[in-house]
Formats: C-alpha cells, structure tokens, sequence
C-alpha cells in the first residue's frame, strides 16, 4: 500500500488565550489518501478549519506530527515542498484575493513564490484557467471586483493548480456561493479529481454536501474525531450520537414534513473542555462513566466505521449497543 | 376573513433599471411564506420595499395593504409618510436581518436596546412593566433574563440571533420578515432558531415570511413558497406541492443541484450562467438563456398563471407532465 499523501499523527494544537488554554486540536490521527476526497465536518470552532491549518504548517501544533508521503514534514525545506504539493482554498473569495493584481499576475504568483522559470508562465496559467473554466483570453486582464463571486472563486482555484499539486485542502469553499453558482464550482472539482487525480480534503459544515461528495469523512467535536468512516455510512448510519445529531439538524428540501428535536445547548468552550467524553454534557444517551472516561475511536456499525462513544465498548455498554 | 398582508403589482426601480418587476403577493394571518431564490433575484428588495426601508435612488409603486387583527382600518403601506410608517414598523410588521449578529448596538445592554424599542411604541406604566416584559420576552426565545445584563460581544451567534427575535417580538407584531435568520449559523444553531420561529407561530399567532436562498430551511418551517428570478416571482404554491412537482424550469434546476441525504449521491448538472443584469434584461422569458427547454414560444413573456391548484408557474410549458431528458442551454460565457 502507498503511503498517504498526507497524516497527521496524534496531533495537537492548543492557543493560550484570556481564559485558559484554547485546545482547538486535541489528539487527531488522521489518513489522506492520495486521490481521495475527504471530508472534515462539524459545527463551528470544532477545530476542523486549525486542523487544515496545521496540516499545512500554518499553525504550529503543539504535539504530534504532520506526515506527507510517509516522511515526517520537518524544516523549511520539508515545509517548502509540501507547500507545493499540497494547495489551500478559503471561503470567502471575496477577501483572499488582492484586488490591485489582475487576475493573471494572481494565478501565476505560486509559479514566482517557488521559482519555476519564467518561460514557463503564461503556458501553465493559461493551462489552470482552461481547468477551472475560464477562458484566459477574456479574464487574464480582469481585477477581482469586475470578477463575480463564482468567477473569484475559480481565480482561488486556478492559483492553486497552478503547481499542479497532488492535494487541495478546502475551507468552506462554496459556502458563500448561491446554490447555482456553487454546483458549478463543485463539477470544477469533481471534474479535476477524476482528470487529474486530486485529491481533495473538503472542511465543510454542510453534511448533505459532504455526503454527497466525499469518499470517508470524519466528524469532529471540540478538537477531537469523533466519529470516522466512508461518507455514506458515517451520515446514513451515523454511530456516535452527536453525528446522529447532527445529522437529523439538517433541513431537507423534501415534500414531507418532519419533526426534529434540535441538539440542545451550544459548542462549549474549547478553554474549558468537559471531563469523561466531551460531548456528554449535551448527549441524549449519556450513561454511567461517560462524564469520567474519555473513548477512544472504537469500531462501530460497518466495515472500519469508527466512533468514540462507550456505547460501542461492549465491556461498558453491553446492553446499549446502537 | 382578509389576508393580513396584500401586495399587488410591486415594482422597484434604480437608476431606471427594474429590480421589482410586478409582484404579487398574499400572507394570511399566521400564515408562513417563504421566499426563494438566489442574490440579487430580489428578495431583500421586496422585504425593504415592505418596510418602505429603500435607500434613496429607489423608486417604488404598487398597493401593500396590511390588515393586522387588532386595528380596524387596513393600513396603506405605500401612501404612508415616513412618520407614519415609524408606527408600523415593530409594532406591525418588524424585520429581523441578515447577518444579525452585526445589527446589535455593541454599547448598549441587550435590555437597553429591547426597552428602547418597547419606548419608541408604547407609554408603558412603569419602568417595572418594561422589565417584567423584556425578561418575559428573553424566556419566549429560550434565553435566561438574566443574559438580558450583557453586551452583544459577550453572546454567542446562536444567541444574538435570539435576541434579535426577541427585539423583532418587542411590540408584538403580527407579522415578523426573517431574512437570511439562519445563514450565518451552524446546522445545529440553525435547527434550534428554525424551531423557535415554529414555536413562536404557533405560540403567538405570528406570520412569517422567511427569506432564505436554503429550500431545505424553507422546506421545514414554511406552508407557502414563492420561488423568485430577476425580480419576479416565477413559481408560488404550497411548499409540499412545489417540492414534489415542481413546474417551473428554474425551480426544478435549483431542487435538482442540492444533494438530499439518502437519495442519489450523482451531482446533477449545475445551471449554467448566472442571472441577467438588470439593466440588459433578455427577451421574453428571463430565464430563458439558462433553460434547458427553452423555445422560440420563450421569446414572449410568460405570465405567472394558475397551473394546478393552488400552484402557479411563470412558464409557457407549464404544466409539466413529465421533465424531458435536458438538453444544455447554449449560454455566453458559461462560467458563471
């Protein structure tokens, strides 16, 4: 088996801040294969958008380490190339891209920052603009505000591709996006996966999405994976109760009605993260050790499906098996 | 018994260009209405128009007449002067933002700000009764009175949200317009604020109109929907019935690109384009360049007509049996 493009193993990233230690990661292991789109999801400050960051080098994690091809990534160099090989999109499009540089000058920056030879440029940016859909003969000369909020997008995307990396890392990047506008920026991706093999790390909110187009997903609450697996079992047979909870707060654009009894109470505070298992305070099947046992990733439903929850330690829970 | 809320005929225009195009649109008392469709297709524009909150360089003409329960006469919203529609606005109609979290007064107690708008409607006795209210508002949306001490910084997203509602609540209006409550918001704050908008329906009477380009939030909280594309209403009728048979060609798109978990996981091909300009506006229908089924017919303007019960489409070819298998729309710079 090859190794993966990317690992973070038991990785760590805490923040001081006013009231304490902010442990926004804390303690993820986590396989991205080459080729393969996986998603990251859960509610806002669960860490998934600092995990991206320190995949990347970003931020600095506190423990554990970051991998890439099997080789720990370490010093500037290691950085240096993994930072070509593996590229970031962010979600607002609106903001990440410098509104005094045409759209060329934008594309071809990556090739500058990694000192491909200048010959090469215009070749290879008119190349990753073809990818994304967009002509180069009538965008090349554009500013980001002539651009509207899909074409931005694209500009992000085409800056990323340019160095014809293995990897894109994705922060949200249809959130913004209205719903037409986003399907075609998702067919974008899709379209340059199954060409050219990228593989597509997409931190999201929105599970319907991450359903819809990941290969596995992984769920995290308060800095940790809490549930793991393919994208279909993880969201139709969810086996830890937040992503059940999760899961049943999605409004469906359906003909049938439905009742839901929202999650209760909010995120608590990454500063001050509750004992046992994190998610007990807010969970609907807590029991007797789950405020002073922290589980482990444990196998749940199917085939390498797994969730932190005791539920699934039958030496615990032997009758409350999901 | 009237509509409480009637709107014939609105049009807006800026700079000569139109943005409201002839809408028509009926709210019954506790009545919840969504309104669909993605930016610019006039949404916000029809809600501000309702509220007369326009910015200057906006013209509007048409009728909106509200008919709360508790007044007699019906109220002319579109012959009302500025002062006059100060009365109506929170007291009959109020109107909770987009992006909320940035609407709240960053120096002033969340109490401060509700009182001064239970003070700006009302001569309550005492200052007793305004507390007694405010603390019994925060409870109606699921906050503690006592948050009522804080500043919006030291409240959650979730929270401000809450509080917004409660400010929009402060004078008891029959009619709240939401737009975009929810965007801002995580699934799991969305489902918590779209159950209290449901409850306080329920609770108090309330119409609605939600504004939301999410049809899955629409799907759940409304009866009625109103689909809209470049200023006009291109498809209404009851939420269920529109999700199922859906009979107008944009409408069927916009439900055919967003994944449903549990049906099929295949990305549907996205709309090309984007939506016109207002000031280049093309012929006939304006949906036309984008739409797979599109004909020579499509050159003249289709009228929103009745073409089943109680639902109405803006489409030649409406009703539709069945949905072709579709071609692809020749568009001018696909990328949108």
């Amino acid at each position: 088996m090859s190794a993966a493009l990317m690992e973070a193993r038991d990785l760590s990233v805490h923040f001081s801040a006013h009231r304490g230690v902010a442990r926004a990661v804390d303690g993820v292991s986590l396989e991205w294969r080459r080729g393969e789109i996986l998603g990251v999801v859960g509610e806002s400050g669960c860490g998934k958008s600092t995990l991206a960051r320190a995949l990347l080098g970003l931020v600095s994690p506190t423990a554990g380490a970051v991998a890439s091809d099997g080789a720990s990534v370490d010093g500037k160099a290691a950085l240096r190339e993994l930072r070509r090989n593996v590229q970031m999109i962010f979600q607002d499009p609106y903001q990440t891209l410098n509104p005094r540089q045409r759209v060329g000058t934008i594309v071809a920056e990556p090739l500058r920052v990694q000192g491909v030879a200048r010959g090469d440029h215009d070749a290879r940016v008119r190349r990753a603009m073809e990818d994304v859909g967009l002509e180069p003969g009538r965008f090349l000369d554009r500013y980001p505000h002539e651009l509207s909020g899909g074409q931005r997008q694209r500009v992000a995307i085409a800056a990323a591709l340019v160095l014809e990396p293995d990897g894109l890392i994705c922060d949200e990047p249809v959130s913004m996006l209205d719903v037409s506008v986003r399907a075609q920026i998702l067919q974008v991706l899709i379209e340059l996966r199954r060409r050219r093999d990228l593989a597509l790390l997409f931190i999201t909110h929105d599970l319907s999405l991450a359903w819809s187009l990941c290969d596995r997903l992984a769920v995290m609450y308060l800095g940790r994976i809490v549930e793991h697996g393919s994208a279909v079992d993880v969201i139709e047979r969810p086996q830890h109760p937040y992503t059940q909870a999760l899961v049943a707060a999605v409004p469906v654009p359906s003909a049938e009605a439905r009742i839901r009894e929202p999650l209760s109470g909010e995120l608590p505070d990454a500063t001050n993260v509750p004992s046992g298992c994190r998610f007990h305070p807010r969970c609907p099947r807590r029991f007797e050790p789950c405020d002073s046992v922290d589980p482990p990733l444990l196998p749940a439903g199917s085939d390498g499906q797994l969730a932190a929850c005791l539920l699934h330690d039958p030496q615990v829970a032997p009758d409350a098996v999901a | 018994m009237s509509a409480l809320l009637e709107i014939r005929d609105l049009h807006v225009t800026h700079a000569g260009r139109p943005i409201l195009d002839g809408v028509d649109l009926t709210l019954e008392r506790g009545e919840a209405l969504g309104l669909a469709g993605e930016s610019g297709c006039g949404k916000t524009t029809t809600a501000l128009a309702l509220m007369k909150l326009l910015p200057g360089g906006f013209k509007q003409t048409g009728t909106m007449t509200l008919r709360p329960p508790d007044v007699e006469e019906p109220i002319n919203v579109e012959r009302r002067t500025e002062a006059g529609m100060q009365v109506v606005r929170w007291r009959h109609v109020s109107l909770v933002f987009q992006g909320a979290m940035n609407s709240l007064d960053p120096v002033k107690r969340v109490d401060t700000q509700i009182a001064q708008a239970i003070y700006l409607h009302e001569r309550p006795k005492s200052a007793k009764d305004v507390g007694a209210r405010i603390g019994e508002l925060l409870t109606t949306v699921g906050l503690t009175p006592a948050l009522g001490r804080r500043y919006a910084h030291q409240l959650s997203g979730g929270q401000r949200q809450r509080v917004m509602i409660a400010l929009a609540l402060a004078c008891r209006p029959s009619l709240v317009i939401a737009d975009e409550p929810t965007t801002a918001l995580d699934v799991v704050m969305q489902a918590q604020i779209l159950a209290l908008l449901e409850h306080l329906r329920e609770q108090l009477g309330l119409a609605l109109i939600l504004i939301s380009h999410d049809l899955g939030v629409l799907s759940e909280t409304c009866d009625r929907i109103a689909v809209m594309y470049a200023g006009r209403i291109v498809e209404t009728g009851p939420v269920r019935e529109v999700f199922a048979a859906p009979q107008h060609p944009y409408t069927k798109r916009l439900l055919d690109s967003l994944p449903v978990i549990g049906g099929s996981r295949e990305m549907a091909a996205p709309i090309p384009g984007g939506p016109p300009d207002p000031g280049d506006l093309p012929q006939g229908c304006r949906f036309r360049p984008r739409c797979p089924y599109a004909a020579e017919k499509c050159l003249e303007d289709p009228a929103l007509r009745e073409v089943r019960p109680a639902q109405a489409a803006a489409c030649h070819f409406a009703p539709w049996a069945e949905w072709p298998a579709a071609h692809e729309a020749a568009v001018e710079g696909a990328a949108g």
